[in-house]
């Protein structure tokens, strides 16, 4: 009860800081900007973020981090206007609003659909926020317990979370995660000031910059995928009448949108785990605990609760690793980590020993953030579809000019904008493969943060098993085991399966002319001619004359 | 993410062998590399090493990078017909695998050869399995080049000629250059510049210098526009 009480002073001298001219304008420029930047297929927060970040890093922290978190937050309000109306999600995480907003549309219930991911958005983002508002002062007490080594594996096991999620991708994840952990590693080494890679070259004694990097990966690439690519032709139906309707008919699925914002608060504060989990797990839930699961995928209005409310609780659940442990559990908020390096404040546990003001005052940011949204989109919905028509190459040229901002303004080097062209080209490439580039990202990130840790953790480390005597150590160390065990299992079971398949789809004919025609086809075909070639290989053909 | 692939199993199969072959190819020069561009410090304890971070890194992007390689679905490619009816070419072929390997394991010392006896494997495998529809993709990557070169044009011009008027420039150029002729496009870009020099330069003040043609303005203005344009 004193813990609460408490908090609700804090929150009470936290709000103050909302009250700034500077802090408010940063939530109205970050709730608009964000649904702009979501509405616009082809950008995305990570795009905007990248590019804003060396902007943001002249203002005050609380400032600049409300500005990014905006963004972040409301860029899936607007996502979901171009999933349900074209079928094109504004931005990745409204994948799964296109399955049932879109045959919404086809029916004629765009406004409908429009409001239902409205109000989910709202009731997912206003759950999250107070979860975490409750929560924090149980966090302030917990995150304490984490010293350097508990850090350090929190930091592994968010590694192994990312790399593990790209499902049956996991290899080339792995590789990209080491490639971040190595680029991150480049420069000077703190501890010794010996080079490390750096080829004797100037400008890379001082290291790979981490927004160098971001802004190649994702704002460069992004622009040269839209210029490479085609425009697309875009039509919209003008919506008639209020959004409110949305409201009224999500109180009637309490049970989905309370057990999908609680999948999302969970999956978000889980390092490298994220919004397409939580929105898998609140999906399926809802599809298996609907009265009528053969409409999901066909305008189901509980499929589009159970998205939308997911994927919108989780930004302000992702930032309490951030906060409380300093870890960034995906690119986003690893982004945002720098923006906190720049002024110094450092994220962890004495951040919420010293500074609960600034985190209170982070999450009531969000909650206004959420109101302002929405009041925005109620209102401004109509003349908001139309940047859905921004044709995408003159969107390309927008990034490119914009990127330029980004990366100049950081040291005015032109080193730092060759190396970002180089890091979008390999986006690019990336993109073009289907490739992960996140755990680059956090390879960088997470990597620096365990080579510090595992250092100072190792000085007081006598034996192995020293390193995890401590209960949130074991209990991570634990956790790291037990998701290593199980995607291991899954890799087994999908090589199972394949096999299986396999040998059931080469079942073959007994009967004799089925045989003898395969022999036939054997002998005449490609296959017949490849093995006579391989067994020819090391043995002397036969001629005439032996 | 936008990256996220667990989404999308069915990538596509063009250019992926010589991706992950590029890949590996590189990661095998920089851990090759390791020894002469990380130190190990006597005397230090082993985590605390300079070279044990770069160690993880480049060694994971070998081993993980080689294990995806192995792993991609791939069709060996249709060698020409005198190739694949020749016994000599293939002894030979073989015979100069083998000996390049065990002299260069002889020459270097077997840790020292093994990245390149690696090098010269994912070499052979990569020629083995590429197909028209890689080198297809090849072309579509160095396309991309095209558009690095346009900005960084823009940046070089910058810092000589300004920040409003090569924007300016360089937008319309571009809109022209992707195929806009309307004037609306034009307009639009037009008026994108400026409003992106107005919002960052003179508002949000960050830091891009001064052009250097600036300072041939009449010096009413010189410092006006050296600080929001």
């Amino acid at each position: 009860m004193d813990l609460i009480i408490d908090f609700l002073t804090q929150v009470q001298a936290s709000s103050g800081v909302l009250a700034r001219w500077d802090v408010v304008l940063a939530l109205l420029v970050g709730s608009v900007g964000g649904v702009l930047i979501g509405a616009i297929p082809g950008v995305g927060p990570a795009v905007a973020i990248a590019i804003l970040l060396p902007a943001t890093f002249s203002m005050d922290p609380i400032v600049g981090l409300t500005v990014l978190l905006g963004i972040y937050g409301s860029s899936m309000y607007g996502g979901s206007i171009p999933a349900i109306l074209i079928n094109t999600p504004g931005t990745a995480v409204n994948a799964l609003t296109t399955y049932d907003g879109y045959p919404m549309t086809t029916r004629g219930e765009a406004r409908r659909a429009l409001s239902l991911a409205y109000s989910s958005s709202f009731f997912g983002g206003l759950f999250s926020v107070m979860c975490l508002i409750f929560f924090a002062p149980v966090l302030a007490k917990v995150a304490p317990m984490f010293g350097s080594r508990e850090i350090f594996l929190a930091a592994l096991l968010g590694i192994i979370l990312v790399v593990t999620a790209h499902r049956k991708h996991t290899l080339i994840a792995a590789a990209m995660a080491c490639f971040g952990i190595w680029l991150n590693t480049i420069g000077l080494h703190p501890a010794s000031y010996s080079k490390r890679y750096t080829f004797d070259q100037s400008w890379l004694s001082g290291g790979v910059n981490l927004i160098v990097v971001v802004l190649g990966l994702f704002a460069l690439s992004q622009a040269f995928t839209l210029l490479h690519g085609d425009d697309e032709k875009v039509r919209l139906t003008r919506l008639k009448g209020s959004f409110f309707q949305g409201f009224r008919e999500l109180a009637r699925h309490p049970r989905i949108a309370g057990v999908s914002a609680s999948f999302g608060v969970i999956m978000g504060m889980i390092p490298g785990v994220g919004e397409f989990t939580a929105q898998f797990m609140s999906y399926t839930y809802a599809q298996k605990s609907s009265k009528r699961p053969e409409d999901f995928g066909h305008g189901s209005s509980e499929g589009l609760i159970a998205a939308e409310t997911a994927n919108n609780a989780v930004p302000a659940a992702a930032m309490v690793p951030l906060l409380a442990l300093g870890i960034p559990g995906e690119a986003l908020t690893a982004m945002m980590l720098s923006v906190f390096y720049v002024h110094n404040v450092i994220p962890g546990p004495q951040l919420f020993q010293n500074d609960m003001d600034f985190v209170v005052a982070l999450y009531l940011a969000l909650l206004v953030l959420n109101v302002l949204v929405v009041i925005f989109l109620l209102v401004a919905t109509n003349q908001l579809i139309k940047v859905v028509k921004i044709p995408n190459r003159f969107l390309g040229v927008c990034i490119l000019i914009l990127s330029f901002v980004g990366v100049y303004s950081l040291r005015n080097s032109l080193t730092d904008c060759i190396l970002a062209t180089g890091f979008g080209i390999f986006g690019f490439i990336m993109k073009r493969m289907q490739l992960p580039v996140v755990p680059i990202v956090l390879g960088m990130v997470l990597g620096g943060i365990m080579e510090v840790k595992l250092r100072s953790a190792m000085a007081r480390v006598k034996s192995p098993l020293d390193f995890v005597d401590r209960p949130i150590a074991a209990i991570l160390f634990g956790m790291i085991v037990l998701v290593l065990a199980l995607h291991f299992r899954r890799v087994w079971l999908d090589f199972k399966e394949r096999k299986t398949d396999e040998w059931q789809t080469s079942h073959a004919s007994t009967s004799f002319a089925a045989i003898l025609s395969r022999r036939r086809n054997f002998i005449l075909t490609e296959r017949g001619k490849k093995v006579r070639g391989r067994r020819k290989t090391f043995s002397r053909r036969l001629t005439d004359r032996d | 993410m936008s990256d996220d692939i667990s989404e999308h199993p069915d990538r596509p199969r063009r250019g992926q062998v010589l991706f992950a072959a590029l890949f590996l190819i590189c990661a095998t020069l920089l851990i090759a590399a390791l020894g002469e561009q990380t130190k190990w410090l006597k005397g230090k304890e082993f985590f605390a090493q300079p070279r044990f971070w770069p160690a993880i890194g480049v060694g994971g992007m070998v081993l993980f990078s080689a294990l995806h390689f192995w792993h991609l679905p791939r069709k060996p490619r249709r060698l020409p017909r005198w190739m694949r009816e020749a016994d000599w070419f293939q002894w030979a072929e073989s015979l100069f695998w083998g000996v390049l390997a065990v002299g260069l394991a002889l020459w270097l010392g077997p840790l020292a050869a093994a990245p390149m006896v690696l090098l010269v494997v994912t070499v052979r495998v990569t020629w083995l399995y590429q197909h028209w529809t890689d080198r297809r993709e090849a072309k579509v990557w160095a396309s991309v080049f095209e558009w690095a070169a346009w900005f960084l044009g823009y940046v070089l011009l910058v810092p000589i000629i300004g920040y409003l008027p090569v924007t300016i420039a360089f937008t319309l150029m571009l809109t022209w250059r992707v195929g806009y002729r309307d004037r609306i496009m034009m307009l639009s870009a037009v008026l994108f510049a400026i409003t992106v020099v107005v919002v960052f330069k003179s508002f949000l003040q960050v830091k891009i210098p001064g052009a250097a043609l600036y300072e041939y303005l009449p010096s009413a203005l010189r410092s006006f526009f050296i600080l929001n344009f």
